[in-house]
């Protein structure tokens, strides 16, 4: 490869980085702020939790997403012959999400990583039909329309979810007078639950490429049932030689509760973080995938799965991001939301969790922050938290409607500026 | 009260963050209901020295007792307000905010009553003859009973939210609510009693008689607010 080939992905790959850093700096942030503000992991194991399962989740299951961004929404088929300006596009792409998303960041606009990466690519093939350079077909608008839609669809599932956990939390257990009896007994089928629910749909639904890919749906599920059965066994056990100290007082008997269920939310931080890297780490790396299986093969290959050297790369971009600057985040993050109590967390991340995994499975780039958001809100439906503020609700359906233009007419200025100059 | 945060934040790097799950968190109004309450239970503990003292002509003392009254109602109004200043439309609670807002209001109404009373006992220096002191004293106690039996209820409002307004919870809430009806009925009872004997005294100049049941039917509209707020925290139980 000649020295302006290795130029030009030296350059993606940098700004690719820069991308997944910011993520592992912003939007982890978001996933491990419940567990924080809740007093279910300190600082530092949130840190741990998070490095390791967003790395995890980006390396097993994160070129499903990936796939959309690097192919699903503009067809690089339509490149054939033209391969250089499909590299360009795709970093003009990559530059004009990574510029928006550092403005976002900077004013405090809720803006996710998803959008501005999907408007990029989006804004980089409406230039290339402008310009002519391929047929008005290359986009594919069917696709952008589904991946719209999720945006305002996952909130609302996340928010069923949610809510629908913590009216089974709430009817089994809060309302009982004897709420710590309860607990002892429905929790181990909580984490039963929780487990089979998540490993299943994870082996089933792996990516081609991914280490975990190729175990049948019996296997998988039969997998996901021996290690829920095991964690059943762990956590039946443990409860079982729990005995508090006699509660006094009410607020003592939902401590105690309360108590309980960090071991729960410490379950679901793990999946949030999890099902996080799985669908953000397309973001940075969605576009870098496409450049680099062009320059490195010299022509468009659409056949080829999700390189595993991107994926580590994009998650160690993230695991970086998270402990350079995401710490201070998540800090500021875990105490202004100090409000909320393991039961309410357990709940909104269980229904952020699933949701983000399904999206994943779906190959769709949804904003996990605002799944997140959603999940929250219908825990306070079911009337779990004392007060919420639905200013952010307006805020992020603004969002919905002018993040795809801003990114696009930004990638498309660079695109028109590459072109110009090259 | 606000969320809004100090601008005097020292870590102004880590302001500069995407996090809607921030945003959507408010600060309870709850805790300044529970603040307002506590006075409330502080303000009645005055009102039955404050009554004997009149009764006995300690008259210094019972002044103590009003400008303590005094106080504490303007504190309660200061929270009052700040609560009805920092509950806007878009935000959503577990309760209608229009039963918060009442139950604020009743729970105001009993303060204010109490500082009437106050101030009603330092306008003349009635001699109080014993019979009448005694009912007066039993009327006193019944009302603060009343108002004590719902400070119990409200500060149940801690329960009831982390339940989620669990069914346990809510039976609880409601079962002390009832109490509050039952004290405010022996209250009336003693409030009878109380006003049949002051009509028809002998000893008594008619300026003081006025004086007395005026008095004695402040005191009992704390008693009656009392019920009332019972009733809005009940209306916030409903489903």
């Amino acid at each position: 490869m000649d020295p302006f080939t290795w130029l030009l992905l030296a350059i993606a790959l940098t700004i690719a980085f820069y991308m997944a850093w910011n993520i592992g700096a912003n939007d982890v942030a978001n996933s491990m702020g419940t567990s924080v503000g809740s007093g279910a992991l300190t600082l530092k194991n949130a840190i741990i939790v998070a490095a390791i399962f967003e790395f995890l989740g980006a390396v097993l299951l994160g070129a499903h997403v990936t796939d959309t961004v690097r192919k699903g929404i503009v067809d690089p088929l339509a490149f054939t012959g033209n391969e250089f300006n499909f590299v360009y596009g795709m970093m003009a792409a990559l530059l004009a999400a990574a510029i928006w998303i550092t403005v976002a960041t900077f004013y405090g606009y809720p803006i996710s990583t998803s959008q501005s990466i999907v408007g990029g690519v989006a804004g980089f093939g409406f230039a290339a039909i402008a310009l002519g350079q391929v047929s008005s077909s290359t986009v594919h608008l069917e696709v952008l329309g589904k991946i719209v839609a999720s945006w305002i669809i996952s909130p609302l599932v996340g928010a069923l979810l949610a809510y629908i956990m913590f009216m089974v939390v709430k009817k089994l257990i809060l309302d009982k007078a004897d709420p710590v009896r309860a607990t002892k007994k429905v929790v181990p089928f909580l984490v039963f639950f929780v487990f089979l629910v998540i490993i299943a749909a994870v082996l089933i639904k792996a990516p081609k490429g991914s280490i975990i890919y190729g175990i049948t749906p019996e296997m998988s599920i039969g997998t996901a049932l021996i290690i829920a059965l095991m964690a059943f066994i762990i956590g039946y056990l443990y409860l079982f030689k729990f005995k508090p100290k006699r509660a006094r007082s009410d607020m003592e008997k939902y401590g105690h509760v309360e108590y309980i269920f960090v071991y729960l939310q410490i379950i679901t931080a793990c999946a949030v973080a999890f099902a996080h890297g799985s669908n953000d780490v397309a973001n940075s790396i969605g576009p870098v995938a496409a450049i680099y299986s062009t320059l490195i093969s010299g022509a468009i290959e659409t056949q080829t799965v999700v390189p595993l050297g991107l994926l580590v790369l994009g998650g160690v971009g993230i695991v970086i991001g998270l402990s350079t600057w995401g710490y201070k985040v998540i800090k500021t993050i875990g105490e202004k939301i100090a409000e909320i109590t393991p039961t309410r967390g357990f709940s909104a991340e269980f229904g952020a969790a699933l949701t983000i995994l399904a999206c994943s499975f779906m190959k769709l780039p949804v904003s996990t922050s605002q799944v997140l958001v959603g999940a929250v809100i219908g825990v306070g439906f079911a009337r779990g938290l004392s007060a919420i503020d639905f200013k952010v609700v307006r805020n992020i359906i603004i969002t919905w409607v002018i993040t795809i233009p801003v990114a696009a007419l930004t990638a498309i200025g660079i695109y028109l500026g590459i072109m110009y100059f090259v | 009260m606000a969320k809004k945060d100090n601008p005097l934040k020292p870590d102004k790097k880590a302001e500069h963050f995407r996090a809607p799950v921030t945003g959507i968190f408010r600060r309870s109004p709850f805790e300044g209901l529970l603040d307002h309450a506590s006075k409330v239970r502080e303000c009645i503990k005055c009102l039955s020295p404050a009554v004997e003292y009149f009764c006995d002509g300690k008259y210094d003392k019972m002044d103590d007792m009003v400008k303590k009254i005094s106080e504490l109602e303007r504190e309660a109004d200061q929270i009052k307000g700040n609560l009805r200043a920092h509950l806007p439309r878009f935000i959503f609670l577990p309760v209608k905010r229009g039963d918060f807002l009442m139950l604020l209001r009743e729970e105001d109404a009993i303060l204010d009553y109490a500082e009437d009373v106050a101030n009603l006992m330092t306008m003349r220096h009635t001699q109080v003859p014993k019979e009448i002191k005694k009912e007066l004293l039993e009327h006193t106690k019944k009302v603060v009973e009343t108002a004590e039996a719902f400070e119990n209820a409200v500060v149940n409002i801690k329960d009831l939210l982390e339940t989620s307004f669990g069914k346990s919870e809510r039976e609880q809430t409601k079962r002390m609510i009832h109490r509050v009806h039952r004290k405010e009925w022996e209250a009336d009872q003693v409030e009878a009693r109380l006003s049949r004997k002051l009509f028809n005294s002998k000893e008594l100049e008619p300026i003081s008689v006025i004086h007395l049941l005026k008095i004695v039917d402040r005191m009992d509209q704390i008693a009656n607010h009392a019920e009332n707020a019972g009733d809005w925290l009940r209306a916030m139980l409903a489903r």
